[in-house]
């Protein structure tokens, strides 16, 4: 029998995880760095092991991948019981599909981050599919180089996808839309109201229930009550460490290190409500606190403190989360970190649904951009974090696609300065695409930003200029500004 | 065709400064998911927002980005320069992610003098209408108090009577415009239908009563080929006259500025106002911001290319909006699929170095179409 190379992004990465999840936790921690120096990966997979496999995150990364291994392996193996593997995107939360027992969820924008880290040429074969099809080149890559891998009908077909962007993202609930058409797959629906009034969450909290009985036809079982409150005690459990993570990263110097902002929403978008969540997350608490005990920072000292906007950057992680960590950048976290979880009620059936709803309304995207101003409630969070978190500036990545964030950044950038006074660099490129704008540019700006804005935020205030009219009079650039 | 290009030709026409001298307030929305019935009730004239071919953004790309579809920048270039300081507010839908940062940019930048939002849901089902109904009791209620009387049901019953005469009256425009040996050009049904979203009704319907007589036994050149024209917001006459200049005669279309508005809404069973306009406009809602309905949106079109016995069809979006986009790839790959040559056209919006790009690609359509005949 011949054996067929996988060619998908989810045939390919599962191989990879089959290995991550054969060897034990302390046999990784050995071979894990070996990795790189080997080169027995592809060089595009070698910088995001390098940067995950740096001993101040090595536990946490190694409990990552354990958890990866463990949400692709047991889609695959579901999938060969006759199980259903539903795609879901990042906005939605899938420990409702955990609490079935029929359905396994696939989140479409982390295989994409996991593909672009590990696979030779990151994904962009997938994103040529895609553009192969005649779709527009302003599509999203974060969900459209996973979509162009199934769409190149070589990698795992999901039965059915659920849709939660309508009302937040135009581009992520289209491309999910065009694939369910182009597979003839069923689409569920979780629409968001662009209505922050309590009637808005009303409404919402309905149409989850119904997602939920339209679910349990489809799967042919109902939920189970005694199962939900298992994964929701989970969920609950994940959610108190996100914010120990979240008072950790108020130190100064952060012990929190920047990779974690990446793992914590993979955790929160993959397998919340389950023990490997829970292992991973407990994993990055316990080296936060260490190193908060022992003052650990890896550059000599803390020169800035950065929130990002909304994403961050996914194609080289060396290059960026561990750089910036090098140079004394702290990452305190970005606009997908933002999703505020709350304990949920396991009392009842009802409390918990009610939780899930209050759950997915406040996921990243649909709680800020999905608001009903589009700048009101990004400009609250971010300005609330700042605050919490001590930033003293702000970075939005600019990642292309994102045209309701690109909408309203100006917005945001001026309520910034007025309320905070904090400054915000804006940057353009692909998050998860290296050839838009290459790290070594993003990185030249950054420090540039760094070095002349923020470090002298709050030295000496600056001398104003005094410019000459045509008249002769010496105006001030205040004045000309009034 | 004069009286309707001084009608459509300009954004504050000799109609709306007549109507503002008069006392008349006038309020811009941006989507066809807006009942204007609400809103005439009020004996307010709603004002279709558009930028009529301009392509000018500078100010407005110190708000939006180069990332924003440009027809939204234009718009919101129009509303920041002053063009559109005739508007006494704006009734905003949540129509695309562009419509409604071009919104938010305006009302931060320069406020609105009344603002309403109206929230237009993405589904059909029975959830969603109840959720619209208690929207346009709303929108109903902040249109009182911008007038400070009551809005009453005769009123707006009275007012959804007009409007669909005034639908009718536009299908028997389009009917003039599909048939054998046409009466219009598509150019000059985009200026009808622009004047029909910037004019009171009475002056409108008396217009059109008087095109459609003129119209009725006239004939255009024949063309090369027989199109529809499908896609973005498209209110560039400009760019619709280039398509014809070259020898292809746009037959009807599937635009928000033209069909979509008008050709599937039929007046409702009498429920409440609210009920009535819930049914008319989530019911019958072909835009590709709807989800779970591209069936819908694909048997428009094949009934357009049937009804107007096309010869193939240029399905058209502003670089950077994806609802449109994506819809487009769909539409194509059905179209094609039955046999109908397709031409799929991405453009900046107003941008006359696109014309001659646009030009040529259209002149191979043709000729492509040409071959096959």
């Amino acid at each position: 029998m011949k054996m067929k190379m996988p060619t998908g992004l989810f045939d390919k990465l599962s191989s990879q995880l089959l290995v991550i999840e054969l060897l034990p936790r302390p046999v990784l921690k050995v071979v894990g760095p070996l990795l790189v120096p080997l080169k027995i990966m592809p060089e595009d997979g070698r910088s995001a092991a390098k940067a995950l496999m740096a001993p101040h995150v090595r536990d946490a990364s190694i409990e990552f991948l354990k958890m990866a291994a463990e949400w692709m392996l047991a889609a695959k193996r579901a999938r060969k019981r006759g199980e259903k593997v539903i795609l879901v995107p990042f906005n939605f939360p899938s420990e409702l599909i955990h609490a079935f027992t029929k359905a396994r969820p696939l989140t479409s924008e982390v295989l994409t981050t996991l593909g672009v880290s590990a696979l030779p040429g990151q994904g962009e074969d997938y994103w040529n599919v895609a553009m192969g099809l005649g779709l527009p080149d302003h599509l999203c890559s974060a969900n459209t180089i996973e979509l162009g891998s199934i769409l190149s009908g070589d990698d795992l077909k999901p039965d059915a996808i659920i849709q939660s962007a309508p009302g937040g993202c135009d581009v992520n609930s289209k491309i999910h839309e065009f694939v369910a058409h182009y597979l003839d797959i069923p689409q569920f629906f979780l629409q968001k109201p662009t209505d922050d009034s309590g009637r808005g969450r009303e409404w919402y909290g309905k149409y989850m229930k119904s997602l939920v009985a339209q679910l349990e036809e489809f799967l042919g079982e109902k939920l189970d009550e005694g199962r939900l409150r298992a994964v929701m005690e989970k969920a609950n459990r994940c959610t108190e460490l996100y914010y120990e993570l979240w008072d950790l990263q108020k130190a100064v110097p952060s012990p929190v290190p920047n990779l974690f902002s990446l793992l914590i929403y993979g955790t929160r978008f993959t397998m919340w409500g389950t023990d490997a969540a829970v292992r991973t997350m407990e994993a990055m608490v316990k080296i936060g606190k260490e190193r908060l005990a022992k003052r650990e920072y890896p550059a000599p000292a803390e020169v800035a403190r950065c929130l990002w906007a909304y994403t961050s950057y996914y194609y080289d992680f060396f290059g960026f989360f561990n750089w910036m960590e090098d140079k004394g950048y702290s990452h305190l976290g970005d606009g997908l970190d933002l999703f505020f979880p709350k304990l949920v009620d396991t009392a009842s059936m009802d409390s918990m649904l009610e939780g899930i709803a209050e759950a997915a309304w406040n996921m990243p995207m649909t709680r800020q951009v999905g608001g009903e101003s589009m700048s009101g409630s990004w400009t609250e969070d971010v300005v609330h974090a700042v605050k919490e978190l001590g930033a003293d500036c702000v970075i939005y990545c600019g990642h292309h696609s994102c045209k309701q964030t690109w909408s309203v950044a100006s917005i945001l950038r001026s309520e910034l300065q007025k309320r905070t006074g904090t400054p915000m660099l804006m940057l353009q490129g692909d998050s998860w695409i290296k050839n838009m704008t290459p790290m070594s540019v993003l990185q030249e700006q950054i420090e540039e930003f760094i070095s002349n804005v923020v470090a002298k935020k709050d030295g000496k205030k600056r001398k104003i200029r005094r410019r000459k009219k045509a008249d002769g009079a010496e105006q001030s650039a205040e004045a000309e500004m009034a | 065709m004069d009286e309707i290009r001084k009608l459509s030709g300009a954004l504050e026409t000799d109609h709306v400064r007549k109507w503002k001298a008069g006392g008349g307030k006038v309020l811009g929305y941006t989507c066809i998911a807006t009942p204007v019935e609400l809103v005439a009730a009020a004996g307010v004239l709603p004002y279709r927002v558009r930028a009529l071919g301009s392509a000018q953004t500078e100010i407005a790309d110190a708000h939006l980005s180069r990332f924003n579809c440009s027809f939204c920048r234009s718009c919101l270039q129009l509303g920041l320069d002053g063009s559109y300081d005739f508007l006494d507010g704006m009734i905003e839908t949540n129509g695309c992610d562009h419509l409604r940062g071009m919104i938010e940019n305006w009302k931060y930048a320069k406020g609105f003098g009344f603002f309403h939002y109206l929230r237009v849901p993405q589904i059909v089902d029975k959830d969603s209408f109840a959720f619209f109904v208690d929207e346009l009791k709303l929108m109903r209620r902040a249109m009182s108090d911008f007038i400070g009387a009551e809005v009453d049901d005769d009123a707006v019953r009275a007012e959804i009577e007009r409007q669909e005469r005034i639908r009718g009256k536009l299908r028997r425009l389009y009917s003039i415009r599909e048939r054998e040996r046409p009466g219009l050009t598509g150019a000059e049904a985009l200026e009808v239908f622009l004047a029909a979203t910037a004019s009171t009704t009475d002056v409108f319907e008396a217009e059109l009563d008087r095109i459609i007589r003129e119209r009725e036994g006239h004939e255009v050149p024949a063309p090369r080929a027989r199109l529809v024209l499908g896609g973005s917001a498209t209110d560039e006459v400009d760019f619709v006259r280039e398509i014809e200049d070259v020898g292809g005669l746009v037959v009807t279309d599937m635009l928000c500025f033209g069909s979509r508005a008008f050709w599937t809404r039929e007046l409702p069973q009498q429920g409440s106002p609210e009920e009535d306009l819930a049914r008319l406009y989530l019911g019958n809602q072909i835009c590709p911001r709807m989800f779970d309905e591209f069936h819908k949106r694909r048997d428009f079109i094949f009934s357009a290319v049937e009804r107007a016995r096309a010869d193939g069809v240029v399905l058209v979006h502003n670089k950077f909006c994806d609802i449109h986009g994506v819809d487009n790839v769909q539409l194509r790959m059905a179209l094609e699929k039955k046999g109908v040559p397709v031409l799929q056209l991405e453009k900046e919006y107003g941008a006359r170095a696109d014309l001659g790009r646009i030009r040529t690609r259209v002149q191979a359509f043709l000729e492509r179409i040409g071959d096959a005949k």
